[in-house]
């Protein structure tokens, strides 16, 4: 009966109830869009480790993330690692997080200057996938990503200045595109002369033999002067960690934030639709109902809305997800399953934190207000 | 009428406390992240800001330090030194590197700088001393402490091992921080002397950073010379350009949060004050009376959540940095003149809602049971 009660009591304003599950929703959803876009910035961060050769990578002594160090190795690296037993493949790249002038806007890009030659451009390091045009064949040439291509009005045989130089775009590169670190490939001999270091290598890509112990491998390639060496799996979580120590403060005071409004949210409409109906709820204390039902009725319509909101907040967020990821596809929002569970439980939380001002104001109503004139 | 919207608004104290508060944090949303994107863009260009150079000349084509790379040949130091109006300079190598103590990495901007050099390196220590020779670094205080790290304690940076001799201030960021270390320990690890990265100029009293940037330019080729000022707005731009998608999409959420939580608090305000409404129309009130009503209510509620959420958010400005000393948070004008243009949306959409319910209202209600 009780939670009949309740329903009839938060459903009697349909509107007002409408208007208290939009603002959970909203509050869900921004907890929800926040923690996606961090998700989505994760997997995009090991991207290109991820679409590129071997298992391993060398780098320069103590640098154990490829976007977060700059890799210098010993000039002699590369044909010391060709040389150790076990050793299939060495790809060596020379790669460096610069910022492009495009149409007066500030675009992070990490650039991968990789080894010309022959077979898939994937199996050297370069683009994994070109959506149009060719690999570069000449030193002012570059696979430019298709996303940020489109965002700034630029096609296959367009030319811009990278560091002073011009390139022109011969290709155009799928699925190489992030918010903050969209690639663009260039041949590693045009890095060097970009970069002022001929001969330099940032970093090797390592391929073992078939049947090679690749414990044993690491620990030969990391016996090299000067280098470290690490499997793909380790360098993409230190890349993550990394990101995860810049974007984990301001992302848990908006999401704190989000969860103190559905609160709040809540709180009101339970309380209004509660001191609304004091009258009532006096005249069930005065035929004898103790305060336990009373509670029962108030955190039931508060679990309803708060409920209620949390799933529309869940599927505002899928939608708004979708939404921007269409129209800027250089965000990639993942609403993962575990953040969804965290998202209807902080929804259920907001709930009974926003029962307990009512449930107090019950607890202390005297039975005799059923019998006092509406104020 | 404004005497009774003032009524009705104060008469439930708990009411008008939620309401307030539910504005002040939606508009809290939208200054906090204003908040943190200000306050990292001055981080960020802290550097710049206060080595004391006057002005940055970089390879051709960057304008950039964060997330950049510039490789100079070390001619340019003589080209530009013999430039009129230049007083002095100070090559600096750099790049971005871990500084790793034992378990824990942090991330940090490596600037080499020659140890006698006057400017290019450290503004303010915190303790110790700034680098005097090889194999000594300083490092960012909030990084010691972070690392439980003291003066004499060894890191190791770009593979090789250092000793702290100094902690500086101000050179954290959300990001990362700054370590300074001797430029030849820098040109050994690189195995060249032959480039820097960037190189810093002082100019004498006579000619203006703007003139001596200009004709740098023009005499030295392959460099792009910005001053001190430019140089930091272009930096800055980076923060703004990264981060102006996600600023909008958060302010437009906290807008609505707003819209709701204000409409809804005036609406059951509204709402529970249906008869009297009912009986001001029996007495011949106009809706537009009625509207005055509502329309102030909706106008005190916003001002105050304004005021509050001004309030907080300042508070937000002295506690987080005690927490997070990396994160600071700054209130520029424009994010004030941005949060009460949102308040005064807010205000206009969230009175709607009620003007609706008082146009519905029927004068004969009043005689009802």
């Amino acid at each position: 009966m009780s939670v009949l009660i309740a329903l009839r009591n938060l459903l009697q304003d349909r509107f007002r109830l409408l208007l208290s599950i939009t603002g959970v929703a909203l509050a869900v959803m921004l907890v929800l869009i926040l923690e996606g876009f961090v998700a989505g910035l994760y997997l995009q961060v090991g991207a290109y480790l991820e679409n590129s050769p071997g298992t391993m990578v060398v780098t320069q002594q103590g640098v154990t993330n490829l976007l977060g160090a700059t890799s210098l190795l010993p000039a002699d690296a590369e044909r010391e690692a060709r040389g150790i037993q076990g050793v299939e493949a060495v790809v060596p790249l020379l790669s460096q997080f610069v910022i492009l002038d495009l149409h007066e806007l500030k675009q992070p890009a990490y650039m991968i200057g990789y080894p010309l030659g022959s077979g898939l451009p994937a199996e050297r390091g370069g683009p994994w996938s070109l959506y149009a045009g060719r690999e570069p064949e000449a030193d002012d040439e570059m696979v430019f990503d298709r996303v940020l291509a489109e965002r700034h009005s630029l096609e296959v045989g367009d030319r811009f200045d990278v560091m002073g130089r011009e390139f022109e775009i011969v290709g155009l590169s799928d699925g190489t595109t992030s918010w903050m670190t969209s690639f663009f490939f260039i041949p590693k001999s045009a890095a060097e002369d970009l970069l002022l270091a001929p001969g330099a290598t940032s970093l090797l890509l390592v391929t073992p033999d078939a049947g090679a112990d690749e414990g044993q491998l690491l620990q030969r390639l990391a016996e090299l002067d000067g280098v470290d060496a690490l499997t793909k799996t380790e360098v993409i979580e230190n890349d993550t960690k990394l990101l995860v120590e810049v974007f984990s403060a301001p992302i848990r005071l908006m999401a704190g934030i989000a969860v103190l409004v559905g609160v709040l949210v809540v709180g009101l409409v339970i309380y209004t639709a509660t001191i609304e109906r004091f009258r009532e709820y006096g005249m069930l204390k005065a035929i004898g109902s103790g305060n336990g039902l009373l509670y029962k009725l108030v955190a039931v319509q508060a679990a309803v809305a708060a409920g209620l909101g949390s799933l529309g907040g869940i599927a505002l967020a899928a939608a708004l997800a979708k939404l921007i990821m269409i129209v800027r596809p250089e965000f990639l929002i993942v609403l993962q399953p575990s953040s969804i569970v965290i998202a209807f439980v902080s929804g259920v939380s907001m709930a009974l934190l926003a029962g307990l001002l009512p449930a107090r104001s019950v607890a202390r109503l005297e039975p005799a207000a059923a019998f006092r004139r509406a104020s | 009428m404004l005497r009774l919207g003032y009524r009705n608004l104060f008469q439930s104290p708990t009411r008008l406390i939620v309401s307030v508060g539910g504005v002040a944090l939606a508009l809290m949303l939208i200054l906090s992240l204003d908040g943190i994107l200000a306050g990292s863009e001055r981080r960020m260009t802290a550097y710049i800001d206060n080595t004391g150079a006057d002005i940055f000349v970089a390879q051709s084509g960057v304008r950039n330090m964060h997330m950049a790379s510039s490789s100079l040949p070390t001619s340019v130091l003589g080209d530009v030194q013999s430039i009129e109006g230049v007083l002095d300079t100070t090559p600096i190598l750099y790049l971005t590197n871990v500084i790793d103590v034992g378990d824990q990495q942090f991330l940090a901007y490596i600037i080499g700088v020659e140890p006698e050099a006057d400017f290019g390196g450290a503004w303010e220590l915190a303790s110790g001393r700034s680098t005097s020779g090889a194999g000594e670094i300083v490092i960012d205080e909030t990084v010691a402490i972070k690392a439980g790290l003291g003066l004499g304690d060894q890191v190791d940076v770009l593979g090789q091992s250092f000793d702290v001799v100094g902690t500086a201030k101000g050179t954290a960021s959300m990001i990362n921080s700054v370590a300074f270390i001797g430029l030849e320990d820098f040109f050994r690890q690189r195995g060249t002397d032959e480039t820097i990265s960037y190189l810093l100029a002082t100019v004498s009293g006579e000619d203006s950073p703007e003139a001596v940037a200009e004709r740098i330019e023009s005499n030295v080729s392959g460099v792009t010379a910005m001053t001190r000022g430019v140089f930091s707005s272009e930096e800055a731009q980076i923060i703004q350009d990264m981060g102006s998608d996600i600023v909008a999409l958060m302010n437009g959420i906290g807008f609505l949060i707003g819209v709701a939580v204000t409409g809804l608090t005036i609406y059951t305000a509204t709402l529970s004050r249906k008869a009297e409404y009912g009986m001001l129309k029996a007495l011949g009130a106009k809706n537009s009376h009625l509207y005055i009503t509502v329309g102030w209510q909706t106008v005190i509620s916003i001002g105050l959540g304004l005021i509050v959420a001004l309030g907080l958010t300042l508070g937000l400005t002295v506690i987080i940095p005690l927490g997070v000393p990396e994160l600071e948070m700054l209130i520029l004008p424009s994010a004030l003149v941005k949060a009460a243009t949102a308040a005064g949306a807010i205000a206009l959409l969230a009175a709607m809602i009620p003007v609706w319910q008082i146009t519905r209202v029927d004068p004969a209600m009043v005689f009802r049971r």
